[in-house]
Parts: C-alpha cells; sequence; structure tokens
C-alpha cells in the first residue's frame, strides 16, 4: 500500500511538472534573464544582469504571485503604490572614456539610495503617508535607511520624471509622484542578499550565481535597480512586470588578484606589457601599453565563481549570456555550449545547458587579431557630458558649478536638471546663471523654463528643475550661489567635520521623437554627488555656553537693575555696610559680652551704631 | 561750539556723507558685496542677498515666504520691485540707502536741537547748557564707522533705524500721531521697536502742545495704542493684498520669536540657541524674550521724568539682546548716547568701555575668520568675542544709566556734585 502511495505521488509529480512546462506556454515566456558583458577601455568590463518577470494584473489581485516576488507584491498592494523604481548605487560611471551608459542610463541611480514611486491618493497628505508606508516597508525589505526619506528628503519632480508604463485608470488628479533621495547611504552586501531573494532562481542557479558581495562592491561602479511598471498591451490584458538590473564595471586587473593574496604589488619588469612601438622602448624603458590589450580574463577569475547552469524558469528563447566583442576574436566555452554571433558583427550570445556548468575565457588576442581590427567594440558617445562641482571656499557660503558639454557637433540637446538639496544649503535662485564658454555674460536662450520650490527649515528641501538648451559642440556653466546654515549642535551626525552628503543632479535629455516611440526620455544621467561641509559648534560644550550666556545676562540684567533700584546716598552717609559693619557689630557684641561677665570696662561701650539717614531722591 | 549753523555748514555735512558713501559704493565696487556678506552687518531679518532673493522669487510669482530665505516685512517687496534691478543699477538702490541715512541724520537733529535729553517737561538737568549742536549729533552719526558700514553693507534695518529716530523726533516736536505712525513703520519691519511704544507715549505725553493737551495719561495712551494698532493692521492688511496669504506672519516675526535660523550674528541668542537642549528650547526662548522686555517697564518707571533717556537705554539693551543684532542696532545706540554729554563727566568707565568696544570691534571680523575659513579656532572664538562685545555694551547701558540717575539726583543734593557717593 506504501509503496503504491509513494508511486502514484511520484507519478503525480511527475505529470504535474511536465503539463505546467508543456501545456502553460505562459510560465516560461513570464521570467527571462541575460547578462551581457561589455569590455570597455582601461582594462574594465561592464557586466549587466537584467531579470524580467511578468504577471497578469488579475493574478496579482487574486495574490496569485507566481514569478512574482510575494513580499514586494505586497508592499505594493498595501502603499497604494502603481509604479516603483528603487536604485542602489556607488561608484562613478566615467563617460570620458567609458562612453554612453547601458541601458541609455535608465536603469542608474546617482550614489547612494534613490527611490520614486507613482501613488494613487486622493489628497497630497494621503499620498504622503502611503509614502512613510512604502518607505518604511522597502527599508526592512532591503535592509537599507529608506525609512530615513523623510519630508526633508523627498521631493515631487513636475519636470523630470515619466511613468514608464501604462497607467490607463489613473488621471492626474490620484496619481502623486514622490521622488527621495538618501545620498549619505552606503550600499553593500546586506542590500544584495534581499535583492537575489527576489528573483525566482534566488542565485542559486543561472546568470545570479554569479553574483557576489565581494565582487560587486568591489567595482568601479555598480547600480542595482527595482522597477515595477504596468504595461498594457493593444487589445491584451495588463501585466504588471518587474525588472530587476545590476550593472557593475569591473576593474578586470583588481578582480583577477587571487583572493588568498589581494595585496597589489608591481609585477616584475619583464611581464610589464610595453609599448614597443616607442623609439625609446628598451630592456630597461617601458612606456605602459594601453590597458585594453591586455584584456583576457575568464568568467570564473572575475566573478570569483562558476555559473551553475541556467535558471529552469527562465526562458528558453533568450540566451542567458551575451558579450560584446568583436567577431574577429576567438572566445573560448565550455562543453555542449552553443555560440551563436549576431548579425551586427560586435556580439554573439550563447546557449547553455540548464544543468551543467558554464565557463567562458577571453583569451588575450593573438598577433593576428592585434593587426586586423580593434580589441574591443569601441563605445558609443554619450549625447552629454555632466560634471559638477563646488566652488568657493570656507563655511559660510559657496557655489554650484556644473559643466555641461554636448559633444555632438550638429544636433542640440535639450534636457532637464534637477537637483534635490538639503535644506541647509540656502540656495540663492537670483544668482543663478548659464553661460556659454567663450562668451560673456548670461546667454538667455540657454535656460528654457525653471520650476523652484524653495527649502523650509526643518521641513522640506529645495527643489530646483530646470529645462535648458545647449547648441551643438558647446559647453555651458551653470552656477548658483547658496548659503551654508548653521545647524543645533543635535542635528548634525556623529561625523560632523565630515560633511553632509549632497544628493546627484538628475538630467533627463528629453526624447525628440516622443510621440513616435513613446518614450519619454532618450538618456539619463546622473552628476556624482557631493559633500558639503557645514560650520560646526563646538560639540564638548553645551552646559559651558548656557553658563557662560546666562552670566553676561546677569551681569547686565544685574547691573541695570542694581542701579535702578538702589538709592543714592553721599559716601559717608547711610547704614555701614561689609567689612565696616561686621567690625563694629563684633565690637559691640564683644563689648557686651564682657559688660555681662564684667570683666573689666570694654571700650566696645563707646561705639556707636551710625544711625541710617535716608538719603531721599524722589 | 556754538548752536548758530549756517546752511551752508547743514548742505556741507549732507553732501559730504553722501559723497563719502557714494565714493565707496562706486569706486570700491568690491566693497557693497563684502560687507553684505558679513554677518556682523546682515542678518537673517536684515540681510540685503535675501532681500534680493525674496524679491526675485515675488517677480517669478513664487511666494517668497515658502521658504527659509526671506524673513523680511512684505512691503519691502512693491519698494524695491519699483526700483530698477540691483545688480544691473545698482545706483538707484545706493541713493536709496544714502537718503535713508540723511533722512534719519535730519531726524537725529531735530531730536538734539530740540534739548529734550537735558531739559524734559518734568527736569531739567543742572549741566543742560553742556551739550553739542544738532550738527555734530548728526555728524558722529553719519561718518560713525558702523552706520556708513551698514549703509554700504545695504542692510535693512537702516530703515527700522530711520522710522525710529522719526517716531522720537515727531514725539519732541509734539506730533503724537505721527510719532506713533512712524513707531509702527519700525515695529512692522522689525518687530522689536513695538517695546519702544511706553516710553514713546510718556514722551508725546510731555511734549503736548499746550493749546489742546489731554489732561490725563490713561485715555491719551489708550488714543495712542489704538493708533499703533490701526496702522499696524494696516500695514498687515496691505501685505496681505501684496502676497496674497497669511504666511509671512510666521515668515517673518514667527523667525524673530523662534529663532529657527541660527546663522551667527554679533548678539547672544545663536550660539545659545544651537547648544540648548531640545528639551527646554521652547522655555528659554521664554525667558530670553521676558528678559528682552522686562527693562521696558522698569526703566520707564524710574526714569520717568525723561522719557528720551529710556528710549536711548532700550535701544542700547536690545542692540544687545534682541534675537538678531547686529552692528546697525549698535550705530543707533551710539548716535542717541552723544545727546547725553551732559552727563558724560558722571560716567565711571568711559575708558574701559571704549577699549572692550574697539578691542571687540577689531577681533570680532578675525576670530570669525579663524572659524570660518582658516579652520584654525573653532565656534568659541566667535562666541568668545560676541560676549565680550555685549559686556561692553552692557556696561556703557549701565554707566549711562548711571549717570541719569544721578544727574537726577544731583537737583535734590546740590552739595553733592563731585563728591564721592554710593548706593544703598
Amino acid at each position: 500500500m506504501r509503496q503504491f502511495l509513494s508511486f502514484f505521488l511520484v507519478s503525480l509529480i511527475s505529470f504535474c511538472t511536465l503539463s505546467t512546462c508543456a501545456e502553460s506556454p505562459t510560465s516560461s515566456a513570464d521570467y527571462h534573464e541575460q547578462l551581457v558583458l561589455r569590455p570597455l577601455p582601461l582594462s574594465a568590463l561592464l557586466a549587466s544582469f537584467n531579470f524580467r518577470s511578468n504577471i497578469t494584473v488579475s493574478e496579482f489581485e487574486a495574490h496569485n504571485f507566481r514569478l512574482f516576488p510575494r513580499s514586494l507584491a505586497q508592499i505594493l498592494q498595501h502603499a497604494g503604490t502603481r509604479e516603483l523604481h528603487l536604485r542602489f548605487s556607488s561608484g562613478r560611471w566615467d563617460s570620458e572614456s567609458w562612453g554612453a551608459r547601458p541601458w541609455d542610463g535608465a536603469r542608474e541611480g546617482g550614489t547612494g539610495v534613490e527611490l520614486w514611486a507613482w501613488l494613487e491618493a486622493e489628497t497630497d497628505d494621503e499620498a504622503d503617508h502611503k509614502w512613510l508606508t512604502l518607505t518604511n516597508a522597502l527599508s526592512g525589505l532591503f535592509c537599507a535607511s529608506l525609512n530615513f526619506i523623510d519630508g526633508t528628503r523627498t521631493t515631487r519632480p513636475v519636470m523630470s520624471f515619466q511613468p514608464e508604463g501604462d497607467h490607463p485608470s489613473l488621471t492626474e488628479a490620484n496619481t502623486h509622484l514622490l521622488f527621495g533621495v538618501l545620498p549619505h547611504e552606503v550600499v553593500c552586501t546586506e542590500n544584495l542578499t534581499p535583492f537575489l531573494k527576489l528573483l525566482p532562481c534566488k542565485g542559486k542557479a543561472g546568470i545570479a550565481s554569479l553574483l557576489d558581495g565581494h565582487k560587486l562592491f568591489d567595482s568601479s561602479w555598480q547600480s542595482m535597480a527595482v522597477d515595477v511598471r504596468p504595461i498594457c498591451p493593444a487589445g491584451g490584458e495588463c501585466v504588471l512586470q518587474i525588472e530587476l538590473t545590476i550593472d557593475m564595471v569591473l576593474d578586470i586587473d583588481r578582480s583577477k588578484r587571487p583572493r588568498d593574496n589581494p595585496i597589489p604589488r608591481p609585477p616584475p619588469g619583464h611581464e610589464l606589457p610595453c609599448n614597443t612601438s616607442k623609439p625609446y622602448h628598451s630592456h630597461d624603458t617601458c612606456f605602459p601599453a594601453d590597458h585594453e590589450a591586455s584584456q583576457d580574463w575568464t568568467l570564473s577569475q572575475i566573478f570569483g565563481k562558476h555559473m551553475k547552469g541556467t535558471c529552469p524558469l527562465t526562458d528558453p528563447a533568450v540566451p542567458p549570456v551575451c558579450l560584446q566583442v568583436p567577431n574577429s576574436r576567438s572566445v573560448y566555452v565550455s562543453d555542449g555550449v552553443l555560440e551563436k554571433k549576431n548579425l551586427d558583427r560586435v556580439s554573439r550570445c550563447f546557449e547553455i545547458r540548464p544543468d551543467a556548468n558554464f565557463e567562458m575565457v577571453l583569451p588575450s588576442p593573438s598577433k593576428d587579431d592585434q593587426q586586423a581590427t580593434s580589441l574591443i567594440v569601441k563605445p558609443e558617445a554619450p549625447l552629454l557630458y555632466a560634471e559638477r562641482s563646488f566652488t568657493g571656499h570656507g563655511q559660510e557660503r559657496g557655489g554650484v558649478q556644473t559643466i555641461l558639454r554636448n559633444p555632438s557637433s550638429d544636433t542640440e540637446v535639450e534636457f532637464i536638471y534637477m537637483e534635490s538639496l538639503p535644506w541647509f544649503m540656502r540656495i540663492y535662485l537670483h544668482t543663478m546663471s548659464a553661460r556659454i564658454q567663450g562668451t560673456k555674460g548670461d546667454d538667455n536662450s540657454v535656460i528654457q523654463e525653471v520650476y523652484y520650490r524653495p527649502g523650509v527649515d526643518r521641513a522640506r528641501g529645495s527643489q530646483l528643475e530646470v529645462r535648458m538648451r545647449i547648441p551643438p559642440a558647446s559647453t555651458v556653466f551653470l552656477t548658483y550661489d547658496f548659503e551654508k546654515s548653521i545647524l543645533r549642535y543635535t542635528e548634525y551626525p556623529p561625523d560632523a567635520n565630515r560633511g553632509f552628503d549632497v544628493a546627484a543632479a538628475v538630467i533627463t535629455i528629453l526624447n525628440k521623437d516622443e510621440p513616435k516611440t513613446g518614450r519619454f526620455a532618450a538618456y539619463n544621467l546622473r552628476t556624482t554627488s557631493l559633500l558639503c561641509s557645514l560650520p560646526t559648534p563646538d560639540f564638548s560644550m553645551p552646559y559651558n555656553v548656557i553658563i557662560f550666556t546666562s552670566t553676561a545676562i546677569a551681569l547686565a540684567f544685574g547691573g541695570m537693575f542694581n542701579i535702578m533700584v538702589r538709592r543714592f546716598v553721599a559716601a559717608d552717609e547711610g547704614p555701614e555696610l561689609g567689612l565696616k559693619l561686621l567690625k563694629t557689630k563684633l565690637k559691640s557684641r564683644f563689648a557686651a559680652l564682657f559688660k555681662k561677665f564684667g570683666v573689666g570696662k570694654a571700650k566696645g561701650d563707646q561705639t556707636k551704631e551710625a544711625e541710617p539717614q535716608p538719603a531721599v531722591t524722589e | 561750539m556754538d548752536g548758530k549753523v549756517t546752511v551752508g555748514r547743514t548742505a556741507g555735512l549732507y553732501v559730504g556723507a553722501a559723497v563719502l558713501r557714494l565714493a565707496i559704493f562706486t569706486l570700491l565696487p568690491g566693497i557693497p558685496d563684502l560687507l553684505t556678506g558679513r554677518v556682523e552687518i546682515s542678518t537673517p531679518v536684515t540681510s540685503f542677498k535675501r532681500l534680493q532673493e525674496g524679491l526675485f522669487l515675488y517677480n517669478h510669482n513664487v511666494s517668497p515666504y515658502d521658504g527659509g530665505v526671506y524673513h523680511q516685512a512684505p512691503l519691502f517687496l512693491p519698494l524695491f520691485a519699483l526700483l530698477p534691478n540691483a545688480s544691473s543699477y545698482p545706483i538707484f538702490t545706493y541713493l536709496l540707502y544714502i537718503a535713508v541715512d540723511l533722512l534719519s541724520a535730519g531726524a537725529l537733529w531735530k531730536i538734539a536741537d530740540s534739548g529734550e535729553a537735558a531739559s524734559s517737561a518734568l527736569f531739567t538737568s543742572p549741566r543742560k547748557e553742556r551739550r553739542w549742536s544738532g550738527f555734530v549729533i548728526a555728524a558722529v552719526f553719519l561718518f560713525n564707522p558702523f552706520t556708513v558700514a551698514t549703509c554700504i553693507g545695504r542692510s535693512t534695518s537702516v530703515f527700522t533705524t530711520c522710522a525710529i529716530l522719526h517716531a522720537i523726533a515727531k514725539a519732541v516736536s509734539g506730533n503724537p500721531f505721527g510719532a506713533m505712525v512712524a513707531i509702527s513703520f519700525a515695529g512692522y519691519l522689525s518687530l522689536y521697536p513695538f517695546l519702544l511704544v511706553p516710553p514713546l507715549v510718556l514722551l508725546c505725553y510731555d511734549k503736548q502742545r499746550s493749546g489742546r493737551a489731554t489732561k490725563s495719561v490713561i485715555p491719551f495712551a489708550a488714543t495712542s495704542v489704538s493708533v499703533v494698532a490701526g496702522v499696524v493692521g494696516f500695514l498687515f492688511g496691505m501685505s496681505y493684498l501684496i502676497t496674497g496669504s497669511w504666511e509671512f506672519l510666521p515668515s517673518t516675526y514667527g523667525v524673530q520669536l523662534t529663532l529657527s535660523d541660527l546663522t551667527p550674528n554679533v548678539g547672544l541668542w545663536w550660539y545659545f540657541f544651537i547648544e540648548m537642549f531640545d528639551s527646554f528650547r521652547s522655555f528659554f526662548l521664554g525667558v530670553f524674550w521676558l528678559h528682552l522686555s522686562c527693562y521696558v517697564g522698569g526703566l520707564t518707571i524710574r526714569i520717568r521724568q525723561q522719557p528720551l533717556a529710556v528710549l536711548t537705554l532700550l535701544l542700547g539693551i536690545f542692540g544687545i539682546f534682541k534675537p538678531y543684532p547686529s552692528i546697525s542696532d549698535t550705530s543707533l545706540f551710539l548716535a542717541l548716547v552723544p545727546l547725553y554729554r551732559h552727563v558724560f563727566p558722571l560716567m565711571r568707565y568711559t575708558f574701559v568701555i571704549a577699549a572692550v568696544i574697539l578691542y571687540a570691534s577689531f577681533l570680532g571680523p578675525a576670530f570669525y575668520y579663524l572659524w570660518i575659513y582658516a579652520g584654525s579656532g573653532n565656534a568659541n572664538f566667535f562666541y568668545a568675542i560676541t560676549l565680550v562685545w555685549n559686556l561692553g555694551q552692557s556696561l556703557l547701558v549701565c554707566d549711562l544709566l548711571f549717570a541719569v540717575l544721578r544727574d537726577e539726583w544731583e537737583v535734590e543734593r546740590p552739595e553733592m556734585v563731585g563728591k564721592e557717593i554710593r548706593q544703598i
């Protein structure tokens, strides 16, 4: 009986597994994952992990979450969130050498944590309440300090963001966009672990098995993104799409360092890659060769792990790993992996067996390759370069200067520049100017439109959105002044003299073909965050200050009222005071004592107490 | 110094003062912006740079009070909006500030020439012959470095100074209505002048024209206070019409009452409330305001015979203890002190006071630089020098009070002139 039962159970399970695989075609198309590797100049490697799953809205509302992470879904439902974007980033994207950003910058945030969401609410207060719920819940889910996104760190952008998904049921009135940013947050392993738990294969199989905190947070630049948006295909049922993205730029030299000997040491002379074409090259003179020449690595070297097959739930039609190198370069892969070179001649993808480990080797190029073509795909130039820095010195006031460069020689670029600044930077908008390099004074054609909401002390940060247009091949300097305010001593963090982080400026380049493509932004970028040092009081002496100030006040108060209430008399008038009075009193007491005991005649008898002679003033 | 002043000398004084200011404005174009940024001159409630920001927001239809920068009275906005842009045509702003300084000097001249300081309605000093003419007193005001620096720094406290001086000038010339209107303007601009109303009412009462004098002081005071209330109500109404909401009230007067902006200044409040424990903040705000207002009643009653002396001493006290003092308040006090030349011989610590004030004036900017820019000092440096500065000023106020009271006393005890005395 027992044997029969177990047989029955096994067959039932196998039937079920088979049937789900065979009978529901949507289940496999509902999830796919892909890793794209792109070697960059200067011995860097961009690895873009993308995980996407869909769920129909009706299933979502019926709490039938399937591939959609239940923990996140319940938070979204509870907080009335219609669309959510969450970013954890660190490092700096070096656009001068690495070119345009992955995903056109749409999947990255500024340093720290960024969160923006469209909430369904009737009033602003209700939206704030839901936002509080959302940030606190996400804070617990992602082990990040998102609960510190309070009123001073939240803004309501007006021009910079548009929903990415389709929201047929929502109107302007009941949708609220809130944007919060925590530039001080240090993104680390404790944020990666909950991130991986949102994936159907939990980092145990597929490309997610390559993700390791040691490598991810050792990278030159990394950004983890969570995007949830509803998508309504024409004629079909609306689906809720969650897209998890991790982009990282690995320094290959650093990644290849063995973990047991991580201290970098200069390589011995014979291993230095030298540029032999220089005339002064000799056995003891070396001009370092371009780093890209040495771009040779294996997948397990740079990620520190092997890739464990594929996730069984993924869509088999999407190749899990792609590599963007010219087709002329040879790449070695493990057995049973099918390499498919794409028609664009600069990328190839690999079909991987679900159960076998995957390994890939990019060997150093042969002599023929070096002469034939470029070794890596030349990065595309971005639409705009932006750099932001502080000007001025001292802890009283300063300025912010953003240098924006349009590299294109024939098209102008139109974008929205958004800053959300802490309230203790009091910005002077009347000093804002945009100057094109090489010209004098303001150029009125650059700034098209300004939206500004000044900050309120301890309640709200400043929000500045500027729509700008930069002519081709020109550089614009956007500057404004601000004043650093001094805070109450309890409002400083423990490391007060480190300074305060100022969130990255968000630049959204507008898409000129928006009506055709439906995309609002053609390209996004963030500047680096800034560190603003405020004047600090002396934290060690609150008691001393209270005492000193109170003393000064008491001196003035006492001095004034002393003069006011006391009467004037001549120096020799009025009652004796102080020592004289004491002396007289003592003398008379002693005299009385002597008299009582009859010890001779005391001289004290003659001492006469001075009669008070009141000198009338009024 | 004889009292006769020709028209030529008057014009010479005013032209000289105007030319000095205009020369600094035009020949040293970096100086105005430098002084505007100094914490000793510009406080959060008087800064010209913040005024410009408020004006910019006002001109672009953003409410300047919905932010943490602009804390000044709403009527400044249309006034400065009428002037051409201060950054492209600064000369009009310069001329306005110079004119306000000259108007203040004119009012001070009138006060000095009335002789009210030495002989009021109820009291005549035995030393009243010993005084400076209006010319000298106006010159001392106009060429006081603190006054010049305030004017060049374009602090809006010059408007308050002008209104207070005009209120006193109207009062001594027997125009109670004008005095009340002027003090209402001053109070509307910076709140603390409302505390000057009691002595000012007494001054007006004492100097009523004999023809239509009100006998009793109570109805007179009631009428005066209702005039102040009416004018202030009218000004608030105008402000409401200009800004379209009442949010200017918490942003202008609320900031002075709660000290939410802790920018350093020469006063005692800022560092105290930076270091204050949060649970005691409201208590000490109450104590500080109570302390500021407690002098009004005491002085008004004690020196009932000389209301102008009460006003002078109160202005000195406000220059020390108000929430956002600047050297402009000191310059107003120092403008009125020379009216009491007749009691100068009775003052005991003149040398100490002069030395302390000079010491603090020179070391203050240096210590601020050490803290903020050089980084070789900390906040205690600047705090210590503000303590010294305020102690020096309070010594001056106390000493002047002593001299005024002794002068009164010597009327009753003429034989005590020059003798050593003490207080019991």
